[in-house]
């Protein structure tokens, strides 16, 4: 069981987090390509850069606008990324765990801190599940992926959560491995998911806005492949 | 939440949605590989690959858009959600255009495209108006809009386009009027002078309409549904044009005079070629700037794509209400406090507003002389659609589904305000909203903008405003500034 630990938490962690961060990184330089494709393709080169990136920061930290539509999914799930992005980062044991595998570290986050955190991931990704599947609009768009990338989350946090606590019912050992491997899976998944949105994120709006400058013979020769020739309309 | 008539009768609400409008010719067979070619010759010569790619990556499918979509929260359907319906394009792309989803597709025996889904895709698609509401709702940045568009795109070099649009757009492109309403050029004409007598009458002015002169600064298109239905908002253009000092500075050409531009609504190479007949006109002419008349999709296909369809060179784009506002705020014109004095509401045309180009505009002027001036909630970028936008409200045959679903909203916004005269800079928007007024009762009129500038405009007794060149460099619009539209 130990050795199996080693295994999960030191080279199979590492493998994970090697193909999360090549994976993201490919898809970062794929989308930095199209764009640079789109802004050669067109012919129009005047772009709002400034609202463009004004817009994508205001929706990094969107708490003005959370409480307009949905208040219940937009504010869990507004928690549910704060507290996903802190915790795994910032807890004294992974930090541990950093400097182990790639040798550096940084100052960590008090324990009460991240247990609320936990927490409140918890509570949040239970009401975001909760969405999905009882309000019946949602459940109609989401599919496998939607629930499981949660599920996989809210478990590895409660495995954390629970594995060195008295009242563990399952060795520490054993709960430890089962939170490191699920936690090596969603790091394995990061690049084939929609996770990767942690990366691409704030290239989509420059993305959607530079869509709407068309390479101007585009049209004409779309309709010329397909049918040989400008048909008359 | 369903709608319970589509509970009883499931058979037959599934045939009655399954084509929400006309379409010229019977859809042929084959239609998998037809929208699969299609969709491949699109993405290899436009833009939408790197779009769709990163779409089909980021999409995390948490339907916050159904809450700002005005058809979702009329339905309560979920297949009305913005997200669903983009899906029905991500999710062909995903299995046809990408490795990953290849792979999955042969792995879970997924068959991909069925002729099923382009039938739910053309009645989905249609019934979206586009007015890009739910992208300001959306954490991600989705444009739902945009997706909306390329889908209508495919489906119309299948030869699947509502009718009504498809025929307007042939008279346009390949009629003899070369434009959408068939109105012959001495017909425009005719109408002009017959204007230029009701406005001598109503003003005491020689207010001209000039035709065809060479070398001006503006050329105007307007809707040319405007010289049919809306000669107020004409003599309204004419009045402020000729009392800003510029009479002789504008002209409408009788070669193309329409602002219309369905392409906007559903195909980039008819967008390109109707951008491309401005163009030429205005380049007949020698113009220097196209004015626009009071219409959203007309003004903003022009300020967004003729840098396109010029060889990336801008010809400055004015819309005639940011004229109409420049003249007033260099005091050029003058309006009658005492002319309007009933309650007045101002709605926000999509394609004007949601980018924020113009919202300020057209309320500082309303609000420079309309004493009782109320906003609908919510206003400017954030406004409703009227429930006619993305070319629907052209289609007769969805006047119902205009009134009950999408217009209702709106509907209930301007009977909240109170208002007894509902503004709507926008050939598309007036139309709509005249019918959602006589649908629901309203007690309101609806008009444009010009039409209650008409009423209020008023001339010095001699009138010497012809100093035009000079004195408007001094608050130059600032045409080229980037701006999203």
């Amino acid at each position: 069981m130990h050795d199996m630990l080693q295994f999960a938490r030191g080279p199979l962690f590492r493998l994970a987090f090697l193909v999360m961060a090549l994976g993201l990184l490919r898809l970062v330089i794929l989308a930095l390509w199209g764009i640079g494709q789109m802004i050669y393709r067109a012919r129009d080169h005047n772009n709002p850069y400034s609202k463009i990136v004004k817009t994508t920061l205001t929706w990094l930290i969107p708490i003005q606008r959370l409480h307009r539509i949905r208040p219940w999914l937009s504010y869990s799930s507004f928690l549910f990324h704060m507290g996903l992005i802190v915790t795994p980062i910032f807890l004294l044991d992974h930090i541990h765990l950093w400097r182990a595998s790639i040798g550096i570290s940084w100052p960590g986050i008090p324990k009460t801190a991240a247990d609320a955190l936990t927490l409140l991931v918890l509570a949040a990704g239970i009401l975001l599940i909760g969405i999905r599947i009882f309000n019946p609009y949602t459940r109609r768009v989401s599919g496998f992926m939607d629930y499981f990338l949660v599920l996989l989350i809210l478990f590895i946090f409660s495995t954390g959560f629970i594995a060195s606590r008295p009242y563990n019912p399952i060795p520490y050992e054993t709960s430890m491995l089962i939170h490191v491997l699920s936690a090596d899976l969603i790091l394995l998944l990061a690049p084939f998911t929609k996770i990767a949105h942690c990366v691409l994120f704030p290239l989509v709006r420059m993305t959607s806005e530079l869509a709407w400058k068309f390479p101007p013979e585009a049209g004409k020769d779309a309709a010329i492949q397909v049918h040989g020739e400008v048909k008359p309309i | 939440m369903a709608n319970p008539a589509a509970a009883a009768a499931p058979e037959q609400s599934a045939k009655a949605k399954k084509y929400p409008y006309y379409i010229e010719k019977p859809l042929e067979e084959g239609r998998v590989k037809q929208f699969l070619d299609i969709f491949a010759a699109i993405l290899r010569h436009s833009n939408y690959k790197p779009l769709l790619d990163i779409y089909s990556r980021v999409v995390t499918r948490c339907a916050r858009c159904a809450g700002g979509c005005q058809i979702y929260q009329a339905t309560g359907d979920p297949e009305d959600i913005p997200c669903y319906r983009s899906n029905l394009l991500l999710g062909v792309y995903r299995r046809h255009f990408t490795l990953g989803g290849w792979l999955r597709g042969r792995i879970l025996g997924d068959p991909g495209l069925q002729e099923s889904t382009i039938d739910e895709m053309l009645d989905a698609f249609y019934h979206c108006t586009g007015c890009r509401r739910c992208n300001l709702e959306c954490p991600m940045g989705l444009d739902h809009g945009l997706v909306m568009r390329l889908a209508r795109n495919i489906l119309s070099e299948m030869g699947i386009v509502p009718k009504a649009l498809l025929v307007s757009v042939r008279e346009q492109l390949q009629g003899k009027t070369a434009n959408t309403s068939a109105i012959p050029a001495p017909a425009m004409m005719d109408t002009c002078e017959f204007l230029e007598e009701e406005l001598a009458d109503l003003t005491g002015q020689k207010i001209h309409f000039p035709i065809d002169r060479e070398d001006v600064e503006y050329v105007f298109f307007p809707a040319v549904s405007d010289y049919l239905l809306e000669p107020d908002t004409l003599m309204g253009n004419a009045a402020v044009l000729y009392a800003a000092g510029d009479q002789d500075n504008w002209t409408i050409g009788t070669k193309y005079f329409d602002g219309i531009n369905y392409g906007l609504f559903y195909n980039d190479a008819i967008l390109g070629r109707i951008v491309e007949k401005e163009i030429a006109e205005v380049r007949r002419l020698r113009g220097k700037k196209i004015l626009i008349g009071e219409c959203g999709h007309a003004s903003r296909s022009a300020k967004a794509f003729v840098p396109t369809f010029n060889g990336g060179e801008a010809i400055p784009v004015v819309s005639i209400q940011e004229y109409t506002f420049n003249a007033l705020e260099q005091g050029k014109i003058t309006l009658d406090p005492n002319a309007v004095t009933e309650t007045v509401t101002y709605h926000d045309p999509c394609n004007l507003a949601r980018s924020g180009w113009i919202v300020e505009q057209p309320r500082k002027i309303l609000k420079s002389f309309v004493k009782n001036f109320v906003e609908m909630e919510p206003h400017g970028a954030e406004n409703y659609c009227c429930g006619g936008g993305g070319g629907t409200v052209s289609l007769d045959e969805v006047h119902d589904y205009r009134m009950k679903v999408v217009g209702k909203i709106k509907a209930e916004q301007m009977r909240a305000t109170g208002a007894e005269i509902i503004v709507a800079p926008c050939a598309n928007c007036k139309k709509q909203l005249k019918e959602l007024v006589d649908y629901y009762k309203i007690p309101a009129t609806v008009v444009g903008l010009h039409d209650l500038i008409l009423r209020a405009i008023r001339f010095p007794e001699k009138n010497g405003a012809a100093t035009s060149e000079e004195t408007y460099e001094a608050g130059e619009i600032k045409e080229n500034s980037p701006v999203s539209v």
